[in-house]
């Protein structure tokens, strides 16, 4: 008979096992928050023209391979101003989307006359960005994105920016996140390679580029979809259409390829 | 499954079929980790003169294969009275992992500033090389992935360059070439500008062999050995090209020259 | 005021013996000096005017807003202790706040009305406490509850279940909180110095009926606040005024300022208004003489 009632009623040490309570300890096993990304999506395409830029995303929510949601609005206004569009974790996306209609609601409190123009540019924006996911790097625990922040500069001038998960960051007349950075960037480049070529583009020919990148990675990406959002941003705010769809796509060229996979003859 | 009887639990460690964390086979925890690390290559090169210093580096970026940006400067003016850095004296170059070298950059900066306005006065390179250091040390175990370099004019009016590794050891150097092409450049800068193996003709054999006098070299003497260090990295180097940065410091403050490289 | 000298209007926690708290009702008398400010629920939004009292002429024309916007489609304008006036929006916003945090989506404007009654209430009960010194308008114009989440990413299914229903929720809609925490519902409300004159030319407008267009509102509430001031003359006041749209009005959803061109032509209506009302009031003084 054990003497001690704190034994009594519980499994005997003798033919358990003492009771192991290092299941709690959180020190036992590695911290398990790092994530990976699920629900994605694919590139995001922007470039400068003489009064301002354009940016474009599809639609596209995939599940790994999957086509999950066909309705995904990538491309986020900010306070009329500025764009940014969302490569990566659609969840992530919507948590930063929120926290930045909070931040716009948080500005409206100083001044909410019409007429005054956003004290936040979209440089500004992107160095906010910037420094939220470089916290979170640091933290171990990424917002798994990959941004472009699109508008004006404190000097009025069109602005393109790049934010990353690690919170790299970096700004061209052209710029392509994920699959589009190999894929369109050279195609944009050929569009504009220096701001000064930027800024003899005009609206017509910088969608027109986007176009023509967003049917090239609709060929090959495997990742994307014929309908997308398409954002132009002026000094008279933000045109944004998000049902576009590529037309005149033609896969005639499909069966002259030859040499992939199994594929001899 | 007879660890799991163990009489010892606590010298065998957690032995309960539930706290079953993913292992791999030699009994480790599994850790898929994310990596905050990348490497966004260019280069810098800083080298002091009698009473100047250059500070110099490409502005392309990369990640693997892709060039992300062919203006993205890293070397930047520290310690300016206010956001346009107008007035600044010291400059500092930041070469590897780019999140790292700018967080690295606006850290020293707020700290300088913060200096100038409780003292009235800019730090000096000295002070500030030393607070560099100490920034990159306290972060000793989760690093800024960065080859900084740190260049101005000392107390007695001589061009310093200090140069640091991404812990935060650090020396003051007559010149010092930093990230992806310093293996390619500093053997240049060896010769051309610490005469390494260079000897008087004459001077006798083995120990009795006298080395070139070394002496500082001239403004357009310096401005010409960084345009040839970077043009032979562009060559030789992929990840290095686009632009060169140079900021010349002296005392009547920092001028700052960009130049074209390949863009191949 | 028969109750001074009696001590029960010493302690907010303490009744007097027949019922009242009067506390509350000297907070009460701290609204009725304020400047006057009301609220007009149109059919398709929500203006709220202030008469702000400008109380030297080294002030900054046009600074100092007295009307704040709690959320994106949400304002507050109060008559009373300005500082209690600060503190009251601080909180409004914070309620909003935890409410997108919580729920995504907009806090409805009677949900923020409840929420901010409960707060002042809670001012009425404790004797470590005074009440707070304002009587509070309240404007807000819900959204229809489709399309409204924040951080949505598509617009859902278009037909069949989960389709949408329009104009199931949502509108203008104006609330009243007094320094007791009661608050009711109103079509047009009015508090402060001049509160009896406004409440009187907004009874006139039959707003229940849903007549009054926002734009009609925006010149009402102009007029309304130019003749509540008559009573005031002595001292020099500004006009400040905000609306609230649908989605499709003119704001988009959003608390803001009038903009300045209406704002002119509504001030401009309002002193014509007055005007001609003393010549009236001259000629039939006129009459009287003869």
């Amino acid at each position: 008979m054990d003497h001690r009632p704190q034994a009594w009623g519980r499994p005997r040490d003798d033919v358990y096992g003492a009771y192991d309570h290092s299941f709690m300890n959180t020190n036992s096993h590695p911290n398990q928050h790092t994530q990976q990304p699920l629900v994605t999506g694919t590139s995001v395409l922007a470039v400068k023209y003489k009064d301002g830029v354009v940016i474009a995303a599809d639609n596209l929510g995939s599940y790994g391979s999957f086509a999950r949601f066909t309705d995904v609005k990538r491309l986020h206004t900010f306070q009329d101003t500025s764009v940014v569009g969302f490569s990566g974790d659609i969840s992530d996306m919507q948590y930063i989307t929120r926290h930045l209609h909070q931040k716009s609601i948080e500005e409206s409190y100083a001044s909410s006359s019409a007429n005054k123009k956003s004290r936040l540019s979209a440089a500004n924006l992107h160095t906010y960005l910037s420094k939220m996911l470089y916290r979170r790097r640091s933290k171990m625990d990424p917002l798994w994105n990959h941004m472009l922040v699109v508008g004006f500069d404190d000097d009025e001038k069109p602005f393109v920016g790049s934010a990353d998960l690690l919170g790299t960051t970096f700004t061209a007349p052209t710029l392509a996140t994920g699959i589009g950075s190999m894929l369109a960037q050279p195609l944009l480049r050929t569009y504009a390679g220096t701001d000064e070529e930027a800024a003899e583009r005009t609206k017509e020919e910088a969608i027109k580029v986007i176009q023509e990148c967003m049917k090239v990675l609709f060929y090959r990406d495997a990742r994307s979809q014929e309908t997308y959002s398409l954002a132009v941003v002026s000094r008279e705010g933000v045109e944004m259409k998000t049902s576009e769809k590529l037309e005149n796509m033609s896969w005639a060229f499909a069966d002259r390829i030859k040499g992939y996979g199994t594929q001899t003859v | 499954m007879s660890a799991m009887f163990s009489q010892n639990p606590v010298m065998n460690g957690p032995n309960y079929s539930f706290s079953d964390a993913p292992r791999t086979n030699n009994g480790e925890f599994r850790e898929h980790r994310f990596n905050p690390y990348s490497d966004n290559g260019g280069s810098t090169l800083a080298i002091a003169g009698a009473d100047f210093c250059i500070m110099a580096g490409d502005t392309r970026h990369t990640s693997g294969y892709s060039i992300n940006s062919r203006m993205a400067p890293k070397v930047f003016r520290i310690g300016g009275s206010n956001s346009d850095q107008s007035d600044a004296t010291i400059a500092l170059s930041v070469c590897g992992f780019a999140a790292d070298g700018n967080a690295l950059r606006d850290q020293l900066d707020t700290v300088c500033k913060i200096y100038r306005y409780r003292h009235g006065k800019p730090m000096s390179v000295h002070a500030c090389a030393k607070r560099l250091s100490t920034i990159l040390y306290n972060k000793r175990f989760f690093p800024y992935y960065t080859h900084a370099m740190l260049g101005g004019i000392d107390e007695e009016g001589k061009g310093a360059v200090y140069s640091y590794d991404p812990v935060g050891s650090y020396e003051r150097e007559q010149c010092r070439a930093g990230g992806a092409a310093a293996s390619l450049i500093m053997p240049f800068l060896d010769s051309n500008v610490n005469f390494k193996n260079q000897y008087v003709p004459g001077s006798g054999v083995g120990h009795e062999l006298k080395e070139r006098e070394r002496h500082p070299l001239s403004r357009p003497v310096v401005e010409t050995i960084v345009k040839d260090a970077f043009d032979g990295a562009v060559e030789r180097h992929i990840e290095v090209g686009d632009n060169l940065q140079m900021m010349v410091i002296t005392k009547d403050g920092i001028e700052e020259i960009m130049l074209p490289l390949k863009k191949d | 005021m028969t109750s001074i000298g009696t001590g029960y209007d010493l302690l907010n926690s303490i009744f007097s013996p027949d019922g009242r708290n009067f506390q509350v009702e000297y907070a009460v008398k701290a609204v009725e000096n304020g400047g006057t400010s009301i609220g007009i629920r149109a059919k398709d939004g929500v203006v709220l005017a202030v008469e702000k009292i400008i109380g030297s002429k080294l002030l900054k024309p046009g600074a100092n807003k007295r009307i704040a916007t709690v959320d994106e489609h949400a304002g507050v304008v109060y008559s009373g202790m300005v500082p209690d006036g600060r503190h009251f929006v601080d909180r409004a916003r914070d309620e909003a706040q935890s409410w997108r945090q919580t729920l995504k989506t907009p806090i409805p404007t009677s949900e923020l009305a409840s929420r901010m009654g409960s707060y002042l209430q809670a001012y009425t009960m404790y004797g470590s406490v005074r009440p707070f010194g304002i009587t509070a308008i309240v404007g807000g114009v819900d959204g229809s509850g489709d399309e409204v989440i924040d951080g949505v990413v598509g617009s859902g299914p278009s037909t069949g279940a989960g389709g949408k229903v329009d104009g199931k929720h949502g509108g203008p809609f104006l609330y009243v909180i007094e320094p007791s925490g009661q608050y009711w519902g109103y079509y047009g409300a009015a508090t402060g110095k001049g509160r009896q004159a406004a409440k009187a030319e907004l009874e006139k407008l039959d707003l229940a009926a849903g007549n009054i267009t926002l734009e009609q509102a925006v010149k009402e509430a102009a007029k309304i606040i130019y003749n509540a001031h008559k009573d005031n003359k002595d001292k020099d006041f500004e006009l400040e005024m905000s609306w609230i749209s649908g989605v499709d009005g003119p704001t988009g959803g959003r608390h803001m300022e009038v903009p300045q061109e209406l704002k002119e032509e509504a001030e401009r209506l309002a002193r014509a208004e007055d005007e001609s009302d003393d010549e009236e009031d001259e000629k039939k003084d006129e009459k009287m003489e003869e």
